[in-house]
């Protein structure tokens, strides 16, 4: 039920690969898991796992940088051996059957699956920074410590009293941070809880330590962040146990997503974070810690990336990582199934608008995303134009309106030839008339009522089912009375009566159905005849307006050609002037430099000619309009 | 002396909705105050006792707001997991809530902590309700059972299993402590008695059940599940009565208003539908922002509550029948107001003699000037109130009697290129309305007739002339469209109708 809808939802997995960020591993809806290669923007490996769908990916994350020497199968291939050394390799993906799937990216295959010891889906996994050991979080309120050289697990123990949702290993591979609603903080050596932080309600879903420092000099902290909640938390650990609170929070303008953070070594490093939110945007903090701070902290700098039509729509980042350097941000955004990448300098100085140049996609390629329920039209793989780059932009919830918007109807409408070939045909909008017809929404109705392609409106009617054709006329029918938009409504009624003739000539109160209808358009048309009549009559009149504008324009400019000529024909235009009150199509005829445009004011003076048959003038006159042309 | 007669104001029916009682009713309520809840509203229930406080639940939270307050007056928030459906006892002291993780808790209204912790389910319960004796709970579970529970001893009565599906909502009757109705995703609703153990009366919905309503007598049973709200004769056995489809998504939840005499449906397509009970027609229509989960009505419809997916609750409470109306009364009393009607709301007394006194009669403005014979001034008076009020009857009322008099031309005659320009302005303002066409068309083909030769001298006139053809060839196309559909229509007619000698056209019959 759609209950559920604001509870829980769906967060898919997306993670760079560490150090180099070469790699961005990602498991979409359809529960492949794919690796894209940052630098060449494009697919480097794609991986079905044999369950991926009943036991979809819950979590990934990325080994350790290995060199070679670990592992008994790598030992045969030395000859690779300085290449791969610095590159990341294995993967470990958590999933809601409750096994943890280990997969190499240098084999391009699944190196080991570890099950056997969750009874719930796993619901985080962190690797041990030195030893090649794996923590894994469950449903089952357990932390299993797998060995990888063995792939058995090494201990297993109970963590919470609820899910385990986070994990966090510590850089110096001591302490362990784990969490469903209260982080514990577990001695690895013994097991044992060495601190408990309690303070979020909800299930936490973000854990990172901040500092590298040792928990016994005060300066070790880490943050924590939490479903539906819009602040990240840090908390200090400190040597005499008084860390009740958290010592800072950062603002965020929804859930947190994503997370990267650089670590300080030192009390004068700052430590740098970049937050992705649920909402799609990135949020940039740069703090140092030391100590509380009261007031929540908020974002050095936001980032929204929109598309760049005339009306920008937000596109949702998914993940974003710092570079080595303080200025370089690595981004991925768009959909889940063909992610986006791109390194962004100096965002932090920046303010302006700016365009970055068009990453490579095929342009071609249209992605579907299953499972998503509606009108869900085809998703464009955001790479049509360059994408801007916008600061703080508002980003709310794309309304039914705002999703046909974005249909390109014109595009399918002229190809519509190979509709069988399209899955999703946008066409028409016969459901969503339907709808508004049955739930007279009115924003719905005017949406659809806006169209002004015969094609659309052809199809839409076509398909309209008949128990909905009686509540459309009865709807253009409201419309002609209240008059506005009427002339949009006649397209519409003009498709109904063509494509339900038979329908409505077999209705048996035909006539008290569309009586009203056609009593409108009767009192409507009553005055079709004078109006006509009316429209001949300025049409005659602004003629001659628009050739005297016209007229005098030519006056203006060949004033000084004019006055070479005769008296003769001043004398005559002037007394015209003066019988016709007609003044200045004469002038221009008569000079030879506007030949191209006095050709219908020759026209008007036959008129004038033959108005007045008996006039002495009129030979001359005549005669000289042929010899100026 | 024949008196002179006012120019009559023809008036013209008003366009758009028809105003009906209901709409006053409905559309008497404040703007509405908007509260962020910490996700979506899932259930929101009044307290049957004054104040009429509310129960909200969302999430992992159920928090309880007086019937003014926009801060929560108490918040119970000792849930594992996502909470639901908290409802208060008939006497407003205990309020029960069931919970993602299986267990149904009661809480003393004025305390924090559970009194009561009822475990048993092993599935989310949705469905939480108070018999009528006060003494029991029914609760219904994701597990596929009901169950009835004994407050004082939080023990286990009976389980009933006899849905195959999800039971998500449920109501208890209040006349009869063993009788309670459940709702589930197995697309029937179920009528037990307590007393006998199992079902009664089972009626097939079609659609998984989100929401059930026993009317006040409790003759009638509502329930909505799909794009359906269907009403069913309990009394005759659970014989559907209606059928109402007039969601395009799912409706979530229903409601009765104060008197019983209204329906109200909330759904995920953003609507709120109030249906009249007598005849199941809906007679107004809420529009909210986002998909609505939840919908509860205060005591005598003194406020409207609405919980939305979007995890705002949105409260409109009705206006003050009496402030609205001492400030309007205010407004309209200005201080000369007492000299003005002095003595004039005396009442006679028996024996007193009436001297009546002739009222004098007020003329409009226009019509004073019409009085005079001075068309030409009248005309421009009437113009003016069209500039002033926009309202174009009164122009049009004026118009019309000066071309009955046969002065329009006189009227329209002699202008400067303010006083054309003003008058072209009103032309094209309402040329196309098909009230005023007529006489508008005349009075067009006047003002090219008098001004003709003067055409050209003034950008400001060609130009508004220039729009005003426009005008008329744009209604043109669009009469010569109308002029086809008519066509069309005839044809329709003339085919529909049975065969006679006499071949008459459609608008014969229609009339």
């Amino acid at each position: 039920m759609a209950a559920d809808g604001g509870s829980s939802s769906l967060q898919l997995p997306c993670v760079f690969s560490p150090k180099s960020r070469q790699f961005l591993a990602l498991c979409a809806q359809d529960g492949r898991l794919r690796i894209w290669n940052t630098d060449s923007k494009t697919l480097h490996q794609e991986y079905v796992p044999s369950a991926h769908l009943s036991a979809t990916c819950t979590c990934i994350a990325w080994g350790p940088c290995r060199t070679v020497k670990e592992g008994p199968q790598r030992k045969k291939r030395k000859s690779e051996a300085v290449q791969v050394e610095e590159k990341a390799d294995l993967l470990a993906m958590g999933t809601a059957a409750g096994t943890v799937l280990i997969y190499s990216t240098a084999k391009g295959a699944l190196h080991c699956t570890l099950d056997g010891a969750h009874s719930g889906g796993v619901n985080c996994v962190q690797w041990h920074p030195e030893e090649s050991l794996l923590y894994s979080g469950s449903d089952d309120t357990n932390i299993v410590e797998w060995d990888l050289q063995t792939g058995k697990t090494r201990s297993k123990w109970k963590a919470d009293r609820a899910a385990v949702t986070s994990l966090c290993v510590s850089p110096d591979g001591k302490l362990l941070l784990s969490a469903g609603h209260i982080i514990k903080m577990w001695d690895l050596d013994t097991k044992e809880v060495y601190r408990k932080f309690t303070g979020h309600s909800t299930a936490v879903t973000t854990l990172r330590f901040a500092t590298t420092r040792p928990p016994d000099s005060n300066g070790l902290y880490f943050l924590s962040g939490a479903a539906h909640d819009r602040l990240l938390s840090v908390w200090q650990v400190r040597e005499d146990g008084k860390d009740k609170n958290s010592v800072v929070s950062f603002t965020l303008t929804d859930e947190p997503q994503h997370i990267d953070l650089v670590t300080s070594n030192s009390k004068e490093e700052a430590v740098r974070l970049a937050v992705v939110c649920k909402d799609g945007q990135l949020h940039l903090f740069e703090h140092f810690l030391n100590g509380p701070c009261k007031k929540p902290l908020s974002p050095s700098c936001t980032v929204q990336m929109s598309d760049t039509k005339e009306s920008p729509m937000p596109i949702p980042l998914l993940a974003a990582v710092l570079g080595a350097d303080t200025r370089t941000v690595m981004l991925a955004y768009g959909s889940h199934l063909q992610p986006v990448m791109e390194k962004v300098v100096s965002l932090l100085k920046e303010t302006e608008i700016h365009d970055v140049k068009t990453p490579i996609v095929n342009a071609k390629s249209k992605v579907l995303v299953p499972g998503l329920p509606g009108h869900q039209a085809p998703l464009k793989g955001t790479s049509q134009g360059s994408e801007k780059r916008k600061k703080d932009t508002d980003t709310k919830e794309m309304s039914i309106a705002e999703r046909l918007g974005e249909i390109d109807l014109s595009t399918i409408s002229e190809k519509g030839a190979s509709k069988g070939t399209a899955s999703l045909q946008t066409d028409n909008f016969a459901v969503l008339l339907v709808q508004g017809l049955e739930s007279n929404d009115a924003s719905i109705l005017n949406k659809v009522f806006q169209t002004r392609k015969d094609m659309v409106i052809k199809k839409t009617v076509a398909r309209l089912p008949l128990s909905a054709v009686l509540p459309l006329v009865e709807e253009v029918t409201y419309t002609f009375v209240l008059s506005y938009r009427a002339s949009l409504m006649v397209r519409w009624l003009k498709a109904v009566l063509m494509h339900h003739t038979s329908y409505l000539a077999s209705l048996p109160d035909l006539v008290t159905q569309l009586g009203v209808l056609y009593h409108v358009i009767e009192s409507r048309v009553k005055m079709f005849h004078k109006l006509t009549k009316l429209h001949g009559k300025l049409y005659l009149l602004m003629t001659q307006v628009s050739a005297n504008i016209c007229s005098a324009e030519c006056e203006a400019s060949f004033k000084s050609v004019f006055e070479d000529y005769s008296l003769t024909s001043q004398e005559l235009s002037l007394s015209h002037k003066e019988r016709m009150s007609l003044s200045s199509p004469h002038f221009c005829s008569y000079t030879p430099g506007s030949c191209e445009k006095s050709l219908h004011v020759v026209s008007k003076h036959l008129m004038t000619a033959l108005r007045a048959p008996g006039d002495r003038f009129c030979k001359t006159e005549l005669d000289f309009v042929l010899f100026s042309v | 002396m024949a008196s002179f007669k006012p120019t009559k104001i023809q008036v013209y029916p008003k366009l758009g909705e028809k105003v009906t009682q209901d709409t006053l009713y409905w559309k008497n309520y404040k703007a509405p105050v908007q509260i962020k809840e910490f996700g979506a509203v899932t259930s929101i229930d009044f307290s049957p006792v004054t104040p009429h406080n509310f129960a909200v639940t969302a999430f992992t939270r159920i928090h309880i707001y007086g019937p003014f307050s926009q801060e929560p007056v108490k918040s119970f928030t000792r849930f594992k997991d996502t909470a639901y459906c908290g409802r208060f006892r008939s006497d407003g002291q205990l309020l029960v809530a069931g919970c993602e993780d299986s267990v149904v808790r009661l809480f003393d209204v004025s305390g924090k902590v559970a009194l009561r912790l009822f475990k048993g389910h092993t599935k989310a319960v949705h469905l939480t309700d108070f018999t009528s004796d006060r003494y029991q709970i029914l609760t219904g579970s994701d597990d596929y059972t009901c169950r009835l529970w004994d407050i004082p001893n939080a023990t286990e009565l009976t389980t009933y299993r006899e849905h195959t599906d999800y039971i998500r909502c449920g109501v208890t009757s209040k006349l009869n402590r063993d009788l309670f109705i459940t709702g589930s995703y197995d697309h029937t609703v179920k009528l037990f008695d307590a007393r006998v153990e199992k079902s009664v009366i089972t009626m097939d919905h079609g659609q998984p059940v989100e929401s059930v309503l026993l009317y006040p007598s409790e003759g009638l049973l509502v329930s909505a599940g799909g794009r359906h709200v269907k009403v069913w004769d309990l009394l005759k056995g659970g014989q559907p009565l209606v059928s109402l489809k007039n969601h395009h998504k799912t409706v979530t939840s229903l409601a009765l208003s104060s008197n019983g005499q209204r329906l109200l449906s909330a759904s995920l397509d953003r609507h709120v539908k109030v249906y009249s009970t007598t005849n199941y027609k809906v007679v107004h229509n809420f529009d909210y922002a986002a998909s609505i989960l939840s919908l509860a009505l205060a005591p005598d419809d003194e406020s409207i509550v609405v919980g939305m997916t979007n995890s705002i609750l949105s409260i409109k409470h009705r206006k003050n029948q009496e402030d609205s109306k001492e400030i309007a009364g205010q407004q309209r009393r200005r201080p000369s107001y007492r000299v003005f009607v002095k003595g004039k709301n005396y009442v006679p007394k028996q024996d007193d003699y009436l001297v009546s006194k002739p009222v004098k009669e007020h003329l409009a403005k226009y019509d004073k000037q019409l009085r005079r014979f001075n068309v030409s001034k009248a005309l421009d008076t009437a113009l003016e109130t069209w500039i002033r009020f926009r309202k174009p009857e009164i122009t049009m009322a004026v118009i019309k009697e000066l071309d009955r008099r046969g002065t329009l031309k006189n009227a329209l005659a002699g202008r400067d290129e303010r006083g054309l320009s003003q008058l072209l302005n009103f032309l094209i303002g309402n040329f196309v309305d098909a009230r005023f066409t007529p006489v508008l068309v005349t009075a067009a083909e006047m003002i090219l007739d008098i001004y003709q030769s003067i055409i050209g001298q003034s950008p400001l006139v060609d130009r508004q002339l220039l729009r005003l053809q426009d005008l008329v060839e744009k209604e043109l196309d669009y009469q010569k469209e109308l002029l086809e559909v008519l066509g069309m229509l005839d044809t329709m007619f003339a085919s529909s109708l049975p065969r006679k000698e006499v071949p008459c056209s459609g608008i014969g019959k229609l009339e």
